[in-house]
């Protein structure tokens, strides 16, 4: 790459188009819009083709000149290209003709979606000079900024509300990350991570790193659009806590048009949310352009953000696309994750049971017709929230070390499938 | 970038008593909709405040406000209006993700 700043132009603000320089910076000083990554797409025509894709590792990176770094990346170097699965079973059960599972459940090195802009985010903080690293995290994001700042040799902190489980504390601490739990109400934590983040000059990932580490979701739909043949999927179902992941898919598959990467065609992109924190899909359903904060109460913990900084863009995304957004109950979120497990074998969190619950809402009320192909995101790993659903995928079946009595538990099992 | 500029200057090690200049959304619900909800906060707490952006309807009301002053005072105006059943949040709005 020939110049500092890599491919990239500026960071642009998204309510007035202000334009800044290329530093650790997120809010517009004007209006307090988001700033955003601008590239120089004339220069990244000339350098990316699908050749020159082709030939890369097998990697998220093989995109980087649509990637916010000025460099080669240093972090996370083997995160992503995530395997694109045809879910034939899963097709048959929910009657569609198509089904596409995006595999986020295996992606390196924690699990979750999050190790794709947790790795941007940390290889553009190394750019611009940052050795300390942090976010604000109840579950994923933590993990991934531990292991990957761990792998890097950046030293990370993680603040986390004091009453999150053992087990999620467990997954960061490991790493050698520091660790502070933050007494008090969520609005309170939040607010006093907001003000730690403006106050000391680290890179907070998801705070003044935002602009770059957002970016690091393109991936994910440049990865669905070269598994699916080059070709953009005629929808696409993702989960929205923030709203940031579907408005950069959504910018993925436009960057990849303009850039004759794919053929432009016609596209939806549906959102999916728990109906215990559905701000975004109530507000879609209703024709809204804006959203009401709630308060959430659901067991998809990764999609509880009551106040989305995104929403509002995801919801033009939406609009743009003729797309839909639908919500779940906790028991429908259960059976989403079984649902994939039983027909493909993948066990996922349980924002990935909302997608799945919501894809099968939307193809039942024909809002992706029967006949047509979706890729479903799969953003992160069962094991993650194994609480969420203990007690709910059957029991097992306990005999004494007998042959007559396994065999006696056998044929019960054969009566039952008979009946 | 001159408030940014200010703001870095008055972030200090410090206590209550230190200043601190804090940006914030602020969700009006519909019943707060019509108060003078700023102006009152003006006049309870030795705080300046700087509407920065807004946007009201007769559903929401959606303010960016910047409040300038002691430590103690900003976080004391933020329980008053929290307690006028305003939703505060940073101008980042969520900073912990999952």
């Amino acid at each position: 790459m020939e110049k500092a700043t890599g491919f990239m132009k500026a960071l642009k603000c998204r309510e007035c188009g202000r334009e800044y320089p290329l530093t650790a910076n997120h809010v517009c000083e004007f209006d307090f819009g988001p700033l955003e990554v601008v590239y120089d797409y004339d220069r990244i025509k000339i350098a990316l083709t699908r050749e020159v894709i082709q030939s890369r590792p097998k990697s998220m990176w093989r995109y980087r000149e649509l990637l916010p770094i000025a460099h080669e990346p240093t972090v996370g170097r083997e995160v992503g290209f995530t395997p694109l699965i045809k879910a034939d079973r899963l097709a048959r059960r929910f009657g569609i003709r198509e089904l596409w599972i995006k595999n986020d459940t295996v992606n390196y090195p924690t699990l979750s979606f999050k190790d794709r802009v947790v790795s941007v985010a940390l290889s553009r903080a190394r750019e611009l000079g940052f050795t300390t690293v942090a976010c604000a995290s109840t579950g994923n994001l933590a993990n991934s900024v531990a292991a990957n700042a761990a792998a890097a040799g950046l030293k990370a902190y993680v603040f986390i509300p004091s009453d999150l489980e053992q087990g999620k504390i467990v997954n960061s601490l490991v790493y050698g990350a520091t660790v502070v739990a933050i007494k008090g109400h969520y609005d309170e934590v939040n607010r006093l991570c907001a003000e730690i983040a403006g106050k000391y000059q680290w890179a907070f990932v998801n705070v003044n790193m935002r602009p770059y580490y957002a970016e690091g979701s393109k991936s994910m739909g440049f990865e669905i659009l070269e598994q699916s043949g080059w070709k953009i999927p005629k929808h696409t179902v993702v989960p929205m806590a923030s709203g940031s992941l579907l408005t950069k898919i959504h910018k993925s598959y436009q960057e990849a048009a303009k850039l004759g990467l794919v053929s432009e065609a016609k596209y939806h992109i549906h959102g999916a949310q728990p109906t215990g924190c559905s701000p975004i899909s109530v507000a879609q359903k209703a024709g809204l352009d804006f959203f009401k904060p709630v308060k959430p109460n659901t067991i998809a913990k990764s999609l509880a953000i009551g106040t989305p900084a995104d929403g509002f863009y995801a919801l033009k995304v939406m609009k743009e696309t003729n797309g839909h957004a639908d919500d779940v109950s906790d028991d429908l979120i259960r059976q989403g994750i079984k649902d994939l497990a039983e027909c493909e074998g993948i066990f996922c969190e349980t924002a990935g049971g909302v997608t799945v619950a919501v894809a099968k809402k939307l193809i039942a009320s024909g809002r992706i017709p029967t006949n047509d192909s979706a890729v479903l995101c799969i953003t992160g790993n069962g094991l993650k929230t194994l609480d969420a659903v203990v007690g709910h995928v059957g029991e097992t079946r306990e005999i004494r070390p007998s042959l007559r009595e396994f065999e006696g538990l056998l044929e019960a099992e054969n009566r039952s499938v008979n009946a | 970038m001159a408030a940014k500029t200010k703001a870095k200057s008055n972030a200090t090690k410090g206590s209550g008593s230190q200043p601190r200049q804090a940006r914030f959304w602020l969700m009006y619900p519909p019943k707060q909709i019509t108060s003078p909800v700023i102006w009152e906060l003006g006049h309870k707490f030795p705080v300046v405040t700087n509407v920065r952006q807004a946007s009201v309807t007769d559903e929401i009301g959606i303010v960016c406000l910047e409040l300038d002053g002691k430590r103690d005072d900003v976080k004391a105006a933020i329980t008053w209006l929290e307690k006028q059943g305003i939703k505060v949040e940073p101008v980042e709005i969520n900073v912990i993700e999952s």
